[in-house]
């Protein structure tokens, strides 16, 4: 166990953080405009990866447009959600939106377990032949290095949609707002459903990356992968984007080298130990103003 | 008929978890953190019978009394934030302490065999109950008689002052605030009761599966321990009791025939539920109604 095997380890666990930063951005889109939890939300990115696969079944494709469908699949999930669990409850019932969320989460898991029997489905990856040496034991795996650059990719087209498009202003004016943006006519029940929407696109892209970095897809990575996005959505700062994908690369970094340095059943009490240590010091998260948030 | 007292056992235990998740989420707290209380119940309790030979129920207590330790050191850090932070924080809280038990071995040999805790393959031969020859009925009532001693003390309680205070800062922490309540304390305090009532229930649990693993205890636990007193209504304790009743008795038990399909049903009829009943199946209004068709308390729910 020495230096290099460390390098190499936090190297492929900071890549596959971008898949945490991306589900971590999703949550944190979701609360900065609704004040809500969606926890259905990684369990909608998964599937949108599963149903990506049910494309596969029927005809080859490129591994780009199973990528490509995956989000859309996502997408229209995401606004499902909208639809079943926020649009008819009434909002001033955190209680009632949450378990609702609960609920969806466990229905989307099901299904998913009911078309696949169960069983794990081999996911294609992209670039898995690909890798970047330097010297003899230190490299660059292709496909995590794909996944890390289509989620920059994926994030700036986020940055650039919320703040360059009429849409992001919208989006931004009902998270601020939402009494004042009603009045000024806009609609605050599409806003909140488009941003389902986008959400949901942006999951489907990680699902499908988690998938093509693991190299399989099973329902039982619905609830780690919830909990570690919330995770990282409370490291980043709620409502914080850049928080989020700091905190998504941090998470996979230390995770990974946790994991070869303490085994695997001890490496997620060490994520959670870094939960506490910002909660009790940093509340806010990382980008934190001086003004303390909810 | 032994089918049965198994079902009414697992019906006992979940409303005692439900009801601790109950007197926490009165005061508008949301917490995922009664899986890990009931896991530390659970594994203390065990380990006091059968390691140290105790009574079941001093070591039930025991196994409250550190839970609700617990509660309150995690609760005076957890409490100071809330919604999703305080979601997210008791998540992995009570994933930390299911953690801490993957890893946690502790055997010592009895007779022939090791007992204890062992890590991952969890902690086996809590053979209190069949050791001092108590029947399937026996232990049924026994966790009965625990189950409607909690109730009636909330129920008690939520007719007291306390109740009273607990769903004030429910309602409106500022207005609560501005009357003089210290919401620290009573948040803290609602947490440490709460665990108490988790580390009863763990402890009843482990006796009468006898054997406990890690993965009993996870998010999917946590999350049931919400969904009754949500499903249910807070307005009163009843409402816990009929949502496990709902659930565990109809959904998983009931809708057996159904096989795979019953949990694509579950988690739809949750769905449902919320968006028909956003303040659960007992809300206010019914149990004002109910109230009233018994008579007398209908005057005092006026709540």
């Amino acid at each position: 166990m020495d230096f290099i095997d460390f390098a190499q380890s936090v190297t492929d666990g900071l890549l596959f953080g971008a898949t945490y930063a991306l589900i971590g951005i999703g949550f944190t889109l979701i609360f900065g405009v609704m004040d809500k939890i969606n926890l259905a939300y990684a369990a909608a990115a998964i599937a949108g990866a599963y149903a990506s696969l049910g494309f596969l079944s029927f005809m080859a494709a490129p591994a780009v447009v199973v990528f490509l469908i995956a989000a859309a699949a996502a997408g229209l999930l995401g606004y499902g959600v909208y639809l079943c669990c926020f649009r008819f409850i009434p909002l001033a019932n955190p209680l009632a939106t949450l378990m609702a969320t609960v609920g969806m989460l466990i229905f989307i898991d099901e299904v998913v377990v009911h078309m696949t029997d169960g069983m794990p489905q081999p996911y294609p990856a992209l670039f898995d032949d690909v890798y970047i040496e330097f010297g003899e034991f230190y490299g660059l795996r292709g496909d995590l290095l794909f996944i890390f650059g289509l989620a920059i990719v994926a994030t700036v087209v986020l940055l650039y949609l919320l703040y360059r498009t009429r849409l992001g202003l919208a989006t931004r004016a009902v998270a601020q707002q939402p009494v004042a943006a009603q009045l000024v006519g806009m609609s605050v029940q599409r806003t909140n459903a488009l941003t389902f929407v986008i959400t949901g696109v942006l999951g489907g892209l990680a699902g499908a990356m988690i998938g093509a970095s693991v190299g399989v897809l099973s329902p039982l990575l619905a609830l780690p992968i919830t909990v570690k996005g919330l995770i990282v959505t409370v490291i980043g700062g709620l409502g914080s984007i850049p928080g989020a994908i700091v905190a998504g690369l941090m998470v996979g970094a230390l995770e990974n080298f946790f994991l070869t340095w303490r085994g695997v059943t001890e490496r997620d009490m060490y994520v959670m130990l870094l939960l506490f240590v910002f909660l009790a010091f940093r509340p806010g998260g990382i980008f934190s103003h001086s003004a303390q948030r909810d | 008929m032994d089918f049965l007292l198994g079902l009414a056992q697992i019906i006992g235990v979940h409303t005692i978890l439900g009801l601790s998740a109950y007197v926490v989420l009165l005061t508008g707290q949301i917490t995922m953190a009664q899986a890990g209380f009931f896991a530390i119940g659970a594994y203390v309790a065990g380990m006091l019978t059968v390691l140290a030979g105790w009574n079941i129920l001093p070591a039930m207590i025991a196994g409250g009394v550190c839970a609700s330790v617990v509660a309150c050191i995690v609760g005076f850090p957890a409490l100071r934030v809330k919604g999703l932070i305080l979601v997210v924080a008791t998540v992995a809280f009570g994933e930390f302490v299911r953690l801490f038990w993957f890893n946690f071995d502790y055997q010592i040999e009895k007779g022939e065999i090791m007992v204890g805790p062992l890590g991952g393959e969890g902690f086996k031969q809590i053979r209190y109950f069949p050791e001092n020859g108590w029947s399937t009925g026996e232990v049924t009532l026994f966790i009965w008689a625990v189950v409607i001693a909690v109730m009636a003390g909330l129920w008690w309680m939520d007719r007291s002052r306390a109740g009273t205070v607990l769903r004030a800062v429910g309602e409106d922490e500022l207005a609560a605030q501005s009357v003089g309540i210290d919401l620290t304390a009573v948040k803290v305090s609602a947490f440490t009761v709460g665990g108490f009532i988790a580390g009863l229930g763990g402890a009843l649990y482990a006796h009468y599966t006898t054997h406990i693993e890690h993965l009993n205890f996870g998010v999917v636990l946590a999350t049931f321990a919400i969904a009754y007193p949500i499903l249910g209504g807070l307005s009163s304790v009843f409402g816990t009791l009929l949502a496990v009743l709902f659930i565990q008795g109809f959904l998983v038990e009931g809708l057996r025939f159904l096989g795979d399909w019953r949990n694509l049903l579950f988690g739809a009829l949750i769905v449902l539920a919320m968006n028909l009943r956003p303040r659960g199946l007992l809300d206010e209004r019914v149990s004002r109604m109910l109230g009233q068709l018994f008579g007398r308390r209908g005057a005092s729910e006026g709540s």
